[in-house]
């Protein structure tokens, strides 16, 4: 068994690091700061990495150092547990081809998702853009796969709700 | 099956989370309903809207900063070191004292809970004797640095003995102590000589206190209070050496 090294096993992840770093965090600086404190954690953590998902693995890390300093500015992290049902079927009458109409509109898709709260928002982010498994998103999240696909599924239609053409006021008659 | 079945899987249905049956079960519903077929496609299409987003890579003076920073550590083989090294390189950039803080009581937690492990199984130590020349030859060959230990039972804290314990991934000595019931375990590790580093917490009822001496890291814990163990503390950083 050789031993593998930090730079051949966590620094190719370093992308996906900071563009989740990026979508947490919601500014350059800050995905930087957090992407480098994650770095010098998984380097001390290294030894004890088993997992061969390294990917998964520092991404965890990186969301950790995330709610570090989130915790450490007393910033309260948003959560969306208890407002259930706000949301709940607000996509109903919004059909595809309205949202296809977006397509050209990538700015609003990256607001769409901005504004979502945090524990929507980076589901979806691992979700669509890292391609994670439910599994793996429950891992690194750390709640049960039923609470990643309910997150998943209310963060979407969230989204769905905030795309449709006359929705940019966010009133959603 | 019907709509509002659907409607609950049709998330884990896109995301090819569902099971063989489950997923041919919304299948065959999706061929006879508009409706549900028209919002998998709606979140089919987001999908697509999501992922073409810019996916921004690491700017490349932070993938050198991680790359470059880490080097000085990599060298050094002791965990100990390995921490205040971290501690060190992010005090230097402003605003980051809840990194050192955080990167120490992690250590600290971990000291911890390997004193309480060793407690709660019964293992506290693989040598045991209350004579120090019999416990420091113990570690020889077991570890790359040789961990001072002091008699200090003449005052009160006698020798119980050593073992070799784990603290993020890599070997330390653990020297048993006691004081009345109270077991006190100091972990030592080789340090670099020149990080300077204090640290002390008390949590749970236990007591932490760190410091670095002559190149050598010593991280003692205990539940004895607080008055005692800085007494212990002074001894020993005054006859360890």
């Amino acid at each position: 068994m050789f031993r593998r090294s930090f730079e051949d096993v966590v620094v190719p992840h370093l992308d996906a690091a900071f563009n989740y770093a990026r979508w947490l965090a919601r500014n350059d600086a800050d995905a930087e700061d957090i992407v480098q404190d994650a770095a010098l954690r998984a380097f001390r953590f290294f030894p004890s990495l088993r997992s061969d998902n390294a990917r998964s693995w520092l991404l965890t890390i990186v969301r950790n150092a995330w709610y570090a300093r989130v915790a450490n500015r007393q910033h309260t992290v948003a959560s969306t547990e208890y407002d259930d049902m706000a949301d709940r079927r607000a996509d109903d009458q919004i059909g595809p081809e309205e949202l296809l109409i977006q397509r050209e509109q990538v700015d609003r898709v990256q607001r769409a998702v901005e504004q979502l709260p945090d524990d929507f928002r980076e589901v979806i982010v691992l979700r669509e853009l890292e391609g994670f498994s439910y599994k793996e998103i429950a891992r690194i999240v750390g709640v049960p796969i039923g609470t990643v696909m309910s997150r998943l599924a209310r963060a979407r239609e969230r989204l769905i709700a905030l795309l449709r053409p006359a929705a940019s006021t966010g009133d959603a008659t | 099956m019907r709509c509002d079945e659907t409607t609950r899987l049709i998330d884990a249905y896109i995301d090819g989370e569902l099971s063989a049956s489950d997923a041919s079960a919304v299948g065959g519903h999706v061929d006879a309903c508009v409706h549900c077929l028209r919002r998998i496609q709606a979140r089919e299409v987001l999908g697509e809207l999501i992922r073409a987003l810019p996916y921004v890579a690491a700017p490349e003076h932070l993938r050198t900063t991680i790359v470059d920073r880490r080097r000085p550590i990599r060298s050094l083989t002791h965990w100990a070191s390995a921490a205040m090294v971290v501690v060190a390189a992010a005090g230097g950039a402003g605003g980051r004292a809840w990194w050192q803080t955080h990167i120490a009581s992690m250590v600290a937690e971990q000291v911890m809970t390997r004193h309480v492990h060793a407690l709660a199984t019964q293992h506290l130590v693989d040598v045991r004797s209350s004579d120090q020349h019999t416990v420091k030859p113990w570690f020889q060959g077991k570890l790359d640095f040789a961990p001072p230990i002091a008699d200090l039972a003449d005052a009160g804290f006698p020798l119980i003995g050593g073992r070799i314990d784990t603290i993020a991934g890599r070997p330390v000595a653990a020297v048993v102590y006691e004081r009345r019931l109270h077991v006190i375990t100091a972990f030592v590790s080789a340090a670099d000589e020149d990080v300077p580093a204090e640290y002390e917490r008390t949590v749970r009822g236990f007591h932490e206190k760190h410091w670095v001496q002559q190149g050598i890291c010593f991280w003692i814990v205990s539940d004895l209070n607080a008055q005692e163990l800085t007494d212990f503390v002074e001894l020993l950083r005054a006859r360890a050496m």
